[in-house]
């Protein structure tokens, strides 16, 4: 499966006065590993919802394999259709179990059972947690809880995954797991992989890193300094 | 939708507190339909025992009398219904309620002795009264009372011989007297007056035919021959059926406010689980039909328990009432019906607002939050 390419042009989000993004422009190709890195309040998670269609930009476009996100009429169905969310929480439901967990993606595309079921455990499989796939998110550990957020978002069989902070409140034995999954991903099913993180071991594993400040994306000679700096 | 069903149910299974605590808020406003609505079955299934007395096969009633018992007619009347094509006998009847000392709810009816109603009394010992101050008393309120032959009954203050005890297999008759007619007449100073005139039918007469004879020909009177008529056509009857309307309507408001309480608050605490559901792709509607399956679903656990405790409760309000020598509870397959379908009304109206909310919830600005 080819992964997304994603393009935003001169992008720019405000609520009220107050200006989170700035005039943003680049373009992801398909089956890029991209990181979006800057400090907390430079826009991330902001573009990363942009992106995924759970917000709108004020100004400019921004298109998904050539569909204008911003003017999305069913969103939901674009999200369920073409992306995987993975956040820094893990938000599994706590009542279902893990394999219900990822399961949500399906549910809503109306998957059949039987469908549903192998998908899921073959992505628990994939994330090493195939022999979990009956517990509830209490039995896990935090780590294992964001590698069941990570098949969530694989479910769907997304072409685009958009991780917010994936491993920012995991230690950094679970937080490499979780880095060589997402490397797993964009390597297995060539799908696109934007990662928003500070996380400093995410440098030297991603095909380019962009720096967003106070909203504005870096030059990409600054942000080559500021890379090396974190590496 | 099964998916959806099953992953909704594991969502009230997994707060059991709440949901039960929720599921009570219905199941009180579905207790007292039943309840209201076992009362009614009831005085309905005893208003049909009042028609049919004696194994008539019509009752003739005070037009708009306010229930069956408190209708009075001419006893007069007898003897031009005697003599109307079709009818083989009629009998006049005076009832008398709470008026022998405890035993409240029990019925004392007056009746000729020569007439068709006393001869379907069987008795187990003594026999039928032949003076104005005996009685007969059912065995029912016999070992109630712990009165034999010979014993006295005060009614109204007046002492009264009892004379024999009979069995006539109708538990209301059972727990009540027979006394002469002039006697029941003269104890609520009604000369001349009766409540009611069971008529028995000639072989092969429709009831119909008659009931149109006897209504041209009398008026202001009411001939009922089925028990549905006569709740119909006391005002009490009508009465307990609108105010289980009346109950069923606040039910649906109260029951629908309390489920909308309880579901708004579960929608706010969970508007991080309604912002991933939207972000994995959920639709509006399909956040919203999760939360309204969680109405239902709550308010018909809601209504299984007050089917249980209105069933309970009909009981106890009728021994409160001290009419169970009266009423037995009724309910019938579509009285449960009614009571679930309340239920369902419940839960979808008091589901939809939250519904609503929960479809609103924005992704972007709930997980960003968190």
């Amino acid at each position: 499966m080819r992964g997304a390419r994603v393009v935003i042009d001169h992008v720019s989000r405000a609520y009220g006065r107050s200006v989170v993004l700035s005039d943003v422009s680049f373009v992801v190709e398909p089956g890029e590993l991209m990181a979006l890195t800057g400090p907390s309040g430079s826009g991330k998670t902001t573009l990363l919802q942009l992106i995924g269609s759970l917000d709108r930009p004020t100004e400019g476009r921004i298109l998904v394999d050539d569909v204008s996100v911003g003017e999305l009429t069913r969103p939901a169905h674009f999200r369920r259709e073409t992306v995987g969310f993975v956040f820094q929480l893990h938000y599994l439901l706590p009542a279902l179990t893990v394999e219900q967990n990822v399961e949500l993606p399906l549910v809503a595309a109306r998957v059949p059972r039987r469908e549903r079921g192998h998908r899921s455990l073959e992505l628990l499989d994939e994330v090493g947690l195939g022999r979990r796939a009956g517990s509830l998110p209490a039995d896990l550990s935090g780590g294992e809880r964001q590698r069941v957020a990570i098949a969530r978002a694989l479910a769907g069989r997304p072409r685009l995954v958009l991780a917010d902070e994936p491993t920012g409140s995991l230690d950094s034995v679970a937080s490499r797991k979780v880095w060589d999954l997402l490397g797993d991903v964009r390597a297995r099913h060539g799908t696109t992989v934007i990662i928003a993180s500070h996380d400093a071991m995410l440098a030297e594993r991603v095909d380019r890193a962009l720096r967003l400040m106070d909203g504005r994306l870096l030059p990409p000679a600054a942000a080559q300094r500021t890379r090396e700096e974190v590496a | 939708m099964t998916a959806l069903l099953s992953n909704t149910l594991a969502g009230l299974r997994h707060r059991p507190g709440r949901t039960i605590l929720a599921a009570l808020g219905t199941a009180l406003g579905i207790a007292t339909i039943v309840a209201l609505l076992a009362v009614a079955g009831g005085a309905k299934h005893s208003a049909g025992d009042l028609v049919h007395l004696g194994a008539s096969d019509l009752g003739l009633f005070q037009k708009d009398a306010a229930d069956p018992t408190t209708s009075i007619l001419p006893t007069s009347l007898v003897g031009s219904l005697r003599r109307t094509p079709g009818i083989a006998d009629a009998t006049p009847l005076v009832l008398l309620v709470d008026d022998i000392p405890k035993a409240a709810g029990a019925v004392a009816f007056g009746a000729e002795p020569g007439g068709f109603l006393t001869k379907r009394l069987v008795f187990t010992s003594g026999h039928l009264y032949r003076a104005r101050d005996e009685i007969v008393v059912g065995d029912g309120l016999a070992r109630r009372l712990h009165v034999a032959p010979g014993a006295t009954l005060r009614i109204r203050g007046r002492p009264l011989r009892v004379v024999g005890i009979y069995h006539i297999g109708v538990a209301y008759q059972d727990s009540g007297v027979f006394m002469p007619l002039a006697t029941a007449q003269g104890i609520s100073d009604r000369h001349g007056e009766a409540t009611v005139i069971p008529i028995k039918l000639a072989v092969g007469t429709r009831p119909a035919t008659v009931k149109r004879e006897i209504g041209r020909r009398i008026p202001g009177i009411l001939v009922i021959s089925d028990p549905e008529e006569a709740t119909r056509a006391g005002a009490n009857g009508q009465l307990v059926s609108k105010a289980a309307l009346v109950i069923a309507v606040l039910a649906l408001v109260i029951g629908g406010i309390g489920v909308m309480n309880t579901m708004l608050m579960s929608v706010v605490e969970r508007r991080a689980e309604f912002a991933l559901l939207s972000a994995v792709g959920w639709s509006a509607p399909q956040v919203a039909g999760r939360v309204l399956i969680e109405g239902v679903a709550t308010a018909l656990i809601g209504a299984a328990i007050g089917l249980l405790l209105g069933v309970i409760g009909a009981q106890l309000l009728i021994n409160v009432l001290g009419a169970e020598q009266f009423v037995s509870p009724q309910l019938t397959a579509w009285d449960f019906g009614r009571a679930l379908l309340v239920g369902v009304l419940i839960g979808v109206l008091g589901g939809l607002y939250p519904a609503w909310r929960a479809a609103q919830v924005s992704p972007a600005k709930v997980l960003a939050q968190h």
